[in-house]
């Protein structure tokens, strides 16, 4: 179970950490610190790894039966799966001036969200351990 | 004009039949300080001496200091007298401005009297009074007038309804100055100047004298006749509202009109800008109304609209650019450079959210300019370019010199900056440098730089052409690739940037074929390249040559283009891979990449497939998704060429769909341009190709640029429309630009509040110029911050606004469906009228009226014929995909004027021309409204859109005419869609053409290919012409006066 806990903690570092990145590179971009190529290309190389980071981390709390966490990680799964399937989870270097606020914004809520779950994960870590002494 | 005839009988009467005058007012007395006064003043005036048109000013009473000349006071009692009497519903002011029909026959007012009282009884006298004189007017001369016919339906209204000038009549004088203004400001005046660059050396600036429209007003005060009517007296004199301003000092907005806003208003408006004076204009301009109305009342019940259809108003004589604002700001650039949606900025953003249209302006960098006007050149040698320290803003005549010349204010950040010690120059005694008018960039708007070394970041770089040549089977047989190859050829001497230029070649089918042009070869080699997936260049160099050494290869190698592929079987096109090698070619230098596409793109990376014959998907939420590029790699592809400051333009030439969508996203990004020639035949295209081509190879290119707008603190640009691409949030990378682009972008307020009175515009262009220079071209504005809503309709600008809002229409069919783009349209449309109304439902009987301000009475026709343009109109079986999208794609790029001609095309009779002697052909006297209605099937019509010409034969046009005009007999039914309108040897033929050179020398940026239809011969008449007539209703779409109604009963009902 242990184990459990602590993957799923880094996971959620890992993808706030990716999160965090992709936005550094919109903010910055905002602010005229690198030009629209280098900063979609940096923000759509890590878009992949970041979708497929959620998806273990909701495969995980489903297969150790975590039910409530999962369904937290679910919704963000679904919506990332949708934007590929979309073909709209990259961010298009055309047009990033004009979509850098609705990506911002998106990536702020995954941001948030993902926030809460750590929270939410470590609380829970902390309740089952205090069990288990028990 | 028939000036007297309506205006006396209106005031002389009506002083004495005081009773009928005193009764309503009492329900309204809140109009006494409106332009009511200012009627019956003006009459008073008209009666006496022009002074007295100053009484309403004190009779304002609040705002109004009196103006103590001996004839007012004495008139003072008298308008006072009358302001009581007068206070009834005033007559719309469209009756004193359109009286341009004559009175009516007698009978007339009986009529009158009858159907005032039923259908618009608030604004008309009791019946009782039996003042005919008065009555007839009424009848006859408003824009608005079936109103009152509507119980005898039977009795013709056309010969009512005054000619289709009224509304431009109207107009000059709704914006009347005020004569009172003129006189007391004539003292001080300098004598008119001819010109509006003699201002800006001769005058101290920020008191700038009134311009052009000057001359013209004292004469008719000095008559002493109704300043209404004579001192205007032709509708050629739009832009008057302007000069009215520039008498106020060239600083202060105007004041408030008297209708717009309570005395509260007036007195604080004297407070804010002192030096002013009372706001007597204000008051006279009240002697109309200042917007103006459509009569649209109908009584219940009854079937007529009571929408007077030649009473609309209808921009009959094209683009009215507004030349007005440099009247107030003579240092301004030329309006073709730069024009704002409105030229008063609102001070606050719940002012801003009141005002529904788009905010913004539209930027010409490179407009061509009449001979004479060229663009000053100022090169500063080693002092460098004056910039301001902060904000990086070229130096421009809106910066002041302090301490003695020493330092310089910036405009627009208000930094102080030192002046070096080769720039510096002394004061004159008024504050002034000493040699402004030596120095272009302190007396012009409008100027270029020479740029140092510090503005390039490698050497200036050669024009470069590359050209992408599609050769397979469909190239070669509709001919475009025979006369693409003869046009180059002919073009080869016009290219700009002798001995400089570079150039190069590639052909491709299923393979890509290189052609190694090295100067030393006698014949072109031709090398080919069949690996698709991994592009590799053949050669290091010699793709891409110097013209001028291999000048014999090239030609060679043209000669030879057509009849290398004459056989060819190939029916794949591998543009993709073709794309990646230009870019490798390319990719060193930049340029100028010329795509000539027949097929849809079929192997290789980038194919495309058939999408748009499914019918289901319009009107589903997915419906927008063939109108975006289908593979994004011809987003990514535009963006690496962007980056290597390559240009892309798309000639595209198919039967079959060829997904414009995809194909144009790579002009998009770039700054380059979509050709669409729908059905290519080499025998009637080919002319208009020839044209586009050496147009677009020969005219005057800047190459690697980059723009950036700059504004003064509390406004931003945001939104940016057009093709080019954003480099950084205000950095607009355009590879390549010419004068046939305008940039479209919305502005947006950072503050709550904006403090300054005045705010300032800097277009920067940076570029290299086709000579290998580079240069920075600088177009300065400035405009007033206002702090009322009505100022800012009536400085808006049609143009400015249609061209941003067909814009951001076009933008929103690719992300939603089209009848949503529409809709949104006409939402702002009838938000923006809605609030105009609420501005002035308060002091104004409005029943049964549309009103719209004077600035904007154009824009419901424009939006209507936007919904009706090629890229908005119905849904799938209405426009084919493919052109739906490339006029999609031109609409981002045309400047105002093609813009508006384009949804106002001119429809011009022209066969009594051809009968008639060596007359001069003139457009702008003859163009008629845009209706079938408009046509008669004796005569012969042109219709000019900007991009194609189509005559029109009527059914009873004399056969003569015909078989000489079109050179065959009309009788043997030829198929006229493949008929070629060529120059015969009669005087008919000579003269038809000559006409329509002369129409295609107002627009040299586009060959207006002429098509011959008949009268009743579907489909043709349908699909180019009938269709087209915006004003006419059509399937699913509503007509002119449909339109204004729905838009009235949406203003009544929300």
């Amino acid at each position: 179970m242990v184990f459990v806990w602590i993957t799923a903690f880094f996971l959620l570092i890992a993808l706030i950490v990716l999160i965090i990145y992709q936005l550094m590179c919109l903010a910055d971009l905002e602010f005229d610190y690198i030009n629209p190529y280098d900063s979609a290309s940096r923000i759509n190389k890590v878009v992949l790894p970041e979708f497929a980071l959620q998806g273990v981390l909701c495969l995980l709390f489903l297969l150790s039966g975590h039910w409530l966490l999962f369904l937290f990680c679910a919704p963000i799964v679904y919506y990332n799966v949708r934007l590929y399937q979309q073909q709209q989870h990259l961010v298009d270097v055309t047009e990033i001036f004009n979509q850098l606020d609705t990506e911002k914004k998106r990536r702020l809520f995954k941001l948030i969200s993902v926030v809460v779950i750590l929270f939410l994960s470590l609380f829970w870590m902390i309740w089952s351990m205090l069990e288990d002494d028990e | 004009m028939q000036p007297m005839g309506n205006d006396k009988p209106t005031n002389v009467p009506g002083r004495p039949v005081s009773p009928f005058r005193a009764a309503p007012q009492s329900s309204t007395p809140f109009i006494s300080s409106g332009p009511v006064v200012g009627l019956e003043a003006s009459g008073a005036s008209r009666a006496t001496t022009p002074f007295l048109s100053s009484g309403p000013g004190t009779i304002l009473g609040a705002s109004g200091t009196p103006q103590t000349t001996v004839p007012f006071l004495s008139s003072g009692p008298i308008t006072g007298t009358q302001m009581s009497n007068y206070r009834s519903p005033p007559p719309p002011p469209v009756r004193y401005n359109g009286p341009s029909s004559p009175p009516p026959p007698t009978s007339y007012p009986a009529q009158d009297a009858t159907t005032y009282q039923q259908t618009q009884a608030p604004r008309f006298p009791p019946p009782g009074q039996p003042v005919t004189p008065f009555r007839g007017p009424v009848g006859s001369s408003g824009p608005s007038p079936s109103g009152s016919f509507r119980p005898q339906p039977q009795i013709p209204s056309v010969p009512m309804g005054p000619p289709p000038q009224t509304a431009t009549q109207m107009s000059s004088r709704s914006n009347m100055p005020p004569p009172l203004s003129e006189s007391s400001f004539s003292a001080t005046r300098p004598p008119p100047q001819p010109s509006l660059q003699g201002y800006s050396y001769g005058l101290p600036r920020g008191n700038m004298p009134p311009a052009s429209a000057e001359p013209q007003l004292p004469a008719p005060r000095s008559v002493s006749q109704p300043p209404l009517q004579q001192a205007f007296p032709s509708s050629h004199v739009p832009p008057v509202h302007a000069s009215y301003h520039a008498h106020q000092g060239g600083v202060v907005p105007p004041p408030p009109p008297p209708i717009g806003g309570p005395l509260g208003y007036n007195s604080r408006e004297q407070i804010q800008y002192p030096n002013i004076g009372p706001p007597i204009g204000g008051n006279l301009q009240g002697l109309v109304e200042e917007f103006q109305s459509l009569s649209v009342g109908s009584a219940p019940g009854s079937l007529d609209h009571g929408v007077d259809v030649k009473s609309l108003p209808r921009p009959l004589s094209g683009d009215e650019e507004p030349i007005k604002i440099l009247e107030t700001f003579p240092l301004n650039c030329h309006p073709r450079f730069l024009r704002l949606t409105t030229y008063a900025i609102p001070s606050s953003q719940s002012l801003l959210a009141r005002w529904h249209l788009p905010l913004g302006a539209v930027v010409h960098p490179l407009a061509e300019v009449p001979d004479g006007e060229e663009v000053p050149i100022v090169n500063f040698g080693p002092a460098g370019i004056i910039r301001c320290r902060r904000c990086r803003t070229y130096v421009n005549p809106y910066v002041t010199f302090t301490d003695a010349g020493r330092k310089w204010r910036c405009n627009i950040c208000s930094l102080l900056n030192d002046v070096s010690g080769e720039y510096y120059c002394a004061l004159d005694a008024s504050g002034r440098r000493c040699d402004v008018d030596q120095r272009p960039e302190l007396s012009k708007g409008s100027v270029e730089f020479v740029a140092p070394t510090e503005y390039m970041v490698r050497p200036p770089m050669p024009p470069l052409y590359f050209f992408l040549i599609d050769v397979s089977v469909s190239a070669v047989r509709s001919g475009f690739l025979e006369v693409v190859a003869t046009t180059i050829k002919s073009c080869l001497d016009e290219l700009p940037g002798f001995p400089r230029t570079q150039i190069g070649f590639l052909t491709f089918d299923s393979t890509l074929h290189f052609h190694n042009l090295k100067s030393s070869l006698t014949q072109p080699q031709m090398l080919v390249v069949a690996d698709l997936d991994d592009i590799f260049l053949p050669l290091p160099d010699d793709l891409l040559v110097n013209l001028s050494d291999s000048r014999h290869v090239v030609d060679a190698l043209l000669d030879s283009l057509p009849s290398m592929f004459q056989d060819n079987a190939n029916i794949e096109s591998a543009l993709g891979p073709a794309l990646k090698a230009a870019l490798m070619v390319m990719s060193q230098l930049g340029g100028k990449l010329l795509v000539f596409q027949s097929t849809l793109p079929s192997i290789g990376v980038g194919r495309l497939r058939l999408r748009g014959d499914d019918l289901r998907i319009y009107g589903t939420d997915k419906e927008h998704t063939l109108r975006i590029p289908d593979d994004p790699f011809y987003k990514q592809m535009a963006a690496e060429f962007t980056k290597h400051q390559i240009a892309v333009d798309v000639y595209a030439f198919s039967e079959k769909y060829t997904d414009i969508a995809s194909l144009g996203s790579l002009a998009k990004y770039t700054g380059g341009q979509v050709y669409h020639y729908p059905s290519f035949q080499a025998p009637t295209h080919q002319e208009k190709l020839r044209y586009e081509l050496a147009r677009d190879l020969t005219r005057e290119t800047a190459w690697e640029s980059v723009m950036r707008v700059r504004c003064g603190k509390g406004v931003r640009f945001t939104t940016y429309h057009g093709h080019f691409m954003l480099r950084s949030t205000d950095l607009l990378a355009l590879p390549a630009v010419d004068c046939d682009k305008a940039f479209a972008m919305q502005l947006s307020l950072e503050d709550t509040l904006m403090t300054t009175q005045t705010v300032y515009f800097q277009v920067a262009l940076l570029y290299t110029s086709s000579s290998g220079e580079r240069r920075i071209r600088v177009h300065t504005a400035a405009a007033h911050v206002v702090a009322d809503l009505g100022e800012m309709y009536r400085q808006a600008d049609t143009g400015a606004i249609i061209l941003l809002l067909s814009r951001l229409a076009v933008e929103n069919t690719l992300s939603h469906k089209l009848e949503d783009a529409r809709q949104l349209m006409q939402l702002k449309l009838v938000k923006s009228l809605k609030e105009y109304r609420n501005l002035h439902v308060v002091q104004h009987r409005l029943g049964g009226r549309l009103i719209f301000p004077e600035s904007l009475r154009f824009l419901p026709l424009y939006v209507l014929s936007l919904c009706k343009s090629l890229a908005l109109r119905g849904g799938y079986a209405d426009v084919p995909l493919d052109e739906r999208c490339a006029a999609g794609y031109n609409m981002m790029i045309l400047p105002i004027r093609r813009m508006l001609k384009l949804l106002y095309p001119g429809l011009y009779r022209i066969d009594e021309n051809l009968i008639k002697g060596p007359e001069e052909f003139n457009e702008s006297s003859k163009q008629l409204a845009l209706s079938a209605q408009s046509l008669d099937p004796r005569a012969l019509y042109i219709y000019d859109d900007g991009f194609s010409f189509i005559v029109w034969l009527g059914r009873m046009l004399s056969p003569d005419i015909v078989n000489n005009t079109l050179g065959v007999d009309l009788s043997g039914f030829p198929d006229l869609s493949r008929l070629a309108l060529l120059e015969h040897d009669n005087e008919y033929s000579r003269k038809l053409m000559r006409i329509i050179r002369r129409l295609r020398e107002k627009d040299p940026s586009c060959f207006q290919l002429c098509r011959v239809v008949r009268q009743g011969e579907q489909p043709r008449e349908g699909s180019l012409l009938l269709s087209n007539l915006f004003e006419d209703q059509a399937a699913g779409t509503s007509g002119y006066v449909d339109w204004i109604l729905q838009i009235y009963r949406q203003l009544q009902s929300s």
